[in-house]
């Protein structure tokens, strides 16, 4: 108590934010010591973020969570970086990237949001920041930026509000509005079509900075703030679009099986994996929500730790890599082939890890809401894993690769900065209610209320699967979820959860 | 909790602690030497045998637990409620599975100190053993279809991780890679079944029996669960990968597709006996399933050139007929089978790599004669038969080829058709529509070299 009048939280996040810009600034003048300001800069948010979890109210700590997660990552990042990648334009990328995404998770209103959507694609478009070389990322990235601003203008020009909260239930513009939004989310969150920028960011830039703003999921986090909870209709629209997702996340597992850059391989993988948290996000059941919140936390870890080895494996063997044949690299460094089967391992869910919590919870979600359309997530889920083990293979065991000089293997930073994460994944894994609770309570809070809203004709699928009256064991029948649920009765309703979080923005 | 109940978590958890502690150790930089690695196994696995004498004579000596021993830890995770129960059983079915597990892991954790003295991967090899010790008894004692779900996957990874054990040759690796995409595959049916019966039935704990579960829904969960099977079996027509198994290291080939990982689909449907026994259509396919899988095993181990190929496809026969007998309800017959099919297979693959020896010493015993090999002299149109079934029998029933054929080839070919779209925006000439449309501009290959 004392201390949340020591330090409001809106002091703290205002805090979060800044201080990561001023390390850009800060970084700008001393370069030499980029890397070592970048750490205290991240790690003086991460202080400040993890402050604000502490205070904020039980159920209502979703945004700070990610905020927490985000920070936490962008540190990692930064203490990984190889020295070769330990440029001025690399580590202010990540801060800048990092203040972007923090303001946009706390954000109330529109305007900052966009600001914040636009702002954190600005260092992978300016060339000389970490400009791609290819087209595309610049033109997703614009795309979704233009997509968003019209549909904020259409919304300014029609209600002559952008507190979010002032939208709350208002049938904000309308249906253009909302399939603008969508755009905005399928290009920034690449799906199927606007997806193609993905992988070429992933193989044109710097792959640990790219890793990082894929992770930042605004589109999920778009259909959090804004899609479902605003939108009345976004109940009878919003099934339409996750079913879209599931079939993306299909096409992206598929196009992975013939990928053979690693980088690329691995943005596939990525984007599929992500594609399947709008699924859960749409289900409105409680496991499906969990397991999207899961899914959400397990391929940020996951992914940014497997970028972040392979570009050390780039930096240490020499060159780009491909899955077309084999490098043995398990002989010269062990470690980072045992990180790198345990973030994969994670990362395609095996029991033990993080990654089997969030995908049996968003299997038995996505399942529940659609009996048919779910089973394409464990197909997914499959051929994910069968395109992740092949890419582990392929660089790490087979013909060991003749003519290269004994190496290091992990050095000590990067070995607790990735011990961190493993142990994360499988503590995460262990104790899973841990992590969950909170958090996806929030998440629940505010996205169960609308979209139970929607009921598919039950006649619609022949065979749809119905509940037993009673279960024997559970001693009741699986339900809809309701967030009181969730945190056995020590959360308040879904309004007062959101209107927490309002208070605090 | 009773005394049984704690030396069940403690027989279930020991391999697991002990993976654990290792693991954490080497990622610090702590390499133990082989012979506190043996010594500690023995222990452990000396300690599990007499835990499992406890639990047996708890349970077939004591009237007080008809129904086994079981216990529940709780929740490991709850949404809402969907939850999933950490609940461990012991009972007269999976007793003599928990015990086969045991003795065996025991065992080739001493007979590898030998085998494998010197290797490089000494320390990778008892990790793995400990891990796959601990998926088989979570599958094993698990009290339902979930518990036995996470055992399932981790003896799956580690069978797939323990055929690249040999990691510096690639055939190894990519035979793993194989074995890995069939269990992926086949585990959708498990997870699908899982979920099924928590719709259905509310439940899956496996002491309930599910007996309020009739009709359709019955039918889907068995054979959801017989594709499940099918495929950590090895059955038709997943049976392709039992040889490519056999790269890995000897000690591992005995216990995971001699004894324990290649019974533990017969063990689900063992599991699954209850829901089997109401559905005549699912039964009917778990002996169709089995009889030509048998027939296939029979066959193709009969031309089989080497050793352990051999003894793989001899496994599968058994297996086969092990199906069989689940599908006509002979349960207690099935599981005498898989024990003895288990040990005697056990066995013979430690024997395997001194063959030659062996035979040498009947050579000498039997005063220098040669043993006359048959030899086919047929002619005409049953010579011709002859010659194609043996033809067959050398592919292994071309069960290879037909899966690369009809359906790995197709699902590539439209991943790289997908490749091509994807690329089409940073070609210099822009779209292009031979791109849009391979089979206007001839084959994939030609137009990415890649």
């Amino acid at each position: 108590m004392t201390l949340s009048i020591l330090l409001p939280a809106r002091d703290l996040m205002w805090a979060a934010v800044a201080i990561p810009w001023l390390g850009v600034v800060l970084g700008s003048v001393w370069r030499r010591h980029a890397r070592l300001l970048g750490c205290i800069t991240t790690a003086m948010a991460g202080l400040a973020c993890g402050l604000l979890l502490w205070q904020s109210p039980k159920g209502g700590s979703l945004y700070d969570t990610l905020a927490l997660l985000y920070t936490c990552l962008s540190f990692a990042a930064l203490v990984v970086l190889p020295r070769r990648d330990c440029t001025w334009s690399n580590i202010s990328g990540i801060l800048f990237l990092l203040g972007c995404t923090l303001l946009a998770y706390w954000t109330n209103n529109l305007l900052i949001l966009v600001a914040a959507w636009m702002l954190s694609s600005v260092p992978f478009m300016a060339v000389a920041w970490l400009g791609s070389r290819s087209w595309r990322p610049r033109a997703g990235l614009l795309i979704s930026s233009l997509c968003l601003a019209v549909a904020l203008t259409w919304i300014w020009v029609r209600d002559r509000t952008l507190a979010i909260s002032a939208l709350q239930g208002h049938a904000f513009a309308g249906a253009i509005v909302f399939w603008l939004f969508v755009l905005a989310v399928i290009f920034r969150k690449a799906m199927v079509p606007g997806h193609a920028w993905i992988p070429d960011m992933a193989e044109t830039t710097s792959a640990i900075p790219a890793s990082l703003l894929l992770n930042e999921h605004f589109g999920a986090l778009l259909i959090i703030k804004l899609l479902v909870p605003l939108d009345p209709h976004a109940g009878a629209r919003f099934p339409i679009f996750a079913d879209f997702a599931l079939w993306a996340a299909l096409y992206f597992a598929l196009r992975a099986l013939s990928e053979n850059s690693p980088r690329r391989l691995l943005a596939l993988l990525t984007i599929s994996q992500s594609a399947c948290i709008l699924s859960g996000l749409e289900s409105g059941t409680a496991a499906g929500i969990s397991g999207a919140l899961a899914q959400w936390i397990v391929v940020s870890v996951t992914t940014v730790g497997l970028f972040a080895i392979l570009r050390l494996l780039e930096v240490r063997f020499g060159g780009h890599f491909t899955v077309h044949r084999h490098y043995g690299l398990a002989e010269h460094s062990p470690r980072l082939a045992v990180f790198f089967a345990i973030f994969a391992l994670a990362f395609i869910g095996l029991p033990g890890t993080l990654g089997f919590c969030s995908q049996d919870l968003l299997i038995h979600g996505a399942l529940q809401s659609h009996p048919w359309i779910g089973l394409l997530l464990p197909i997914t889920a499959a051929m994910n894993a069968i395109s992740m083990f092949r890419l582990f293979t392929r660089l790490f065991l087979g013909k060991r690769r003749t003519g290269i000089t004994v190496m290091a293997d992990a050095l000590p930073c990067e070995r607790w900065a990735l011990t961190a994460g493993v142990l994360f994944v499988v503590l995460g894994g262990l104790f899973p209610n841990a992590i969950l609770m909170q958090p996806s309570a929030g998440l629940s809070g505010k996205l169960s209320p609308r979209i139970r809203m929607v009921k598919r004709p039950e006649g619609k699928n022949k065979f749809r699967l119905k509940a037993p009256s009673a279960s024997p064991v559970l001693g009741r029948p699986a339900q809809k979820f309701r967030s009181q649920d969730l945190t056995r009765g020590e959360t308040s309703s879904p309004n007062q959860m959101i209107n927490a979080d309002k208070s605090r923005a | 909790m009773s005394i049984p109940q704690a030396v069940l978590i403690w027989v279930v958890l020991a391999p697991g602690v002990v993976f654990a502690a290792l693991a954490l150790f080497w990622l610090l930089g702590y390499t133990p030497g082989e012979k506190f690695l043996t010594r500690l196994s023995s222990a452990i696995y000396l300690g599990c045998t007499a835990g499992i004498a406890v639990l047996s004579w708890t349970i077939l000596a004591s009237r007080a637990a008809p129904m086994g021993i079981v216990i529940s830890l709780g929740n490991w995770y709850a949404i809402g409620h969907d939850h999933f129960s950490l609940v461990f059983m012991a009972d007269r079915l999976s007793l003599p599975f928990l015990a086969l597990a045991v003795v065996l892991s025991g065992l080739i954790g001493h007979f590898s100190a030998t085998y494998l003295h010197r290797e490089p991967g000494f320390l990778r090899f008892y990790l793995l053993l400990h891990l796959f010790a601990f998926g088989s008894f979570l599958a094993f004692a698990g009290g339902s279809f979930d518990v036995l779900a996470v055992g399932w996957e981790i003896v799956g990874i580690t069978s797939v991780l323990l055929i690249g054990f040999f990691q510096q040759r690639s055939a190894p690796v990519e035979n793993g890679l194989r074995v890995f995409g069939i269990y992926r595959i086949c585990d959708i049916g498990l997870f699908a079944a899982i979920f099924a019966l928590h719709r259905w039935a509310g439940t899956t704990a496996l002491r309930r029996g599910f007996s309020h579960l009739h009709g359709m829904p019955v039918v889907v969960v068995c054979l959801l669960l017989l594709f499940a099977a099918s495929g950590k079996a090895a059955q038709v027509p997943f049976s392709g990968w039992l040889p490519r198994a056999m790269e890995g290291p000897t000690p591992s080939s005995a216990i995971f597709y001699g004894a324990i990982s290649i019974h533990v689909g017969a063990y689900l449907l063992l599991r699954a006996e209850p829901l089997l026994a109401r559905s005549p259509l699912a039964s009917g396919c778990v002996i169709l399933i089995g009889g030509l899988t048998a027939l296939h095993g029979t066959f193709a181990g009969r031309v089989s050139a080497d050793a352990k190929t051999s003894l793989a496809y001899a496994t599968l026969t058994q297996v086969g007929i092990v199906f069989i007998e689940i599908g006509l309800g002979w349960k207690w017959l099935a599981v005498a089978h898989i024990m003895g099919n288990a040990i005697i297979r056990t066995l013979q693959y430690l024997r395997a790599p001194s063959m030659l020896r062996d035979y040498h010493q009947m050579y000498a015993a039997s005063g220098h004669k040669e043993p006359v090999a048959a030899v086919s002299k047929r002619t005409g149109r049953l010579g011709q038969i002859q010659l194609l079934f043996y033809r067959w029998s050398f592919d292994r029933g071309h069960l290879d080829t037909i899966l690369d054929r009809w359906v790995i080839a197709p699902l590539f070919r439209v991943s790289e058709c997908l490749a091509k779209l994807d690329k089409m925006g940073t070609s210099a000439s822009g779209v292009q529509a031979h791109l849009i449309l391979p089979c206007m501009s001839g084959p994939l290959s030609q137009e990415n070299p890649e």
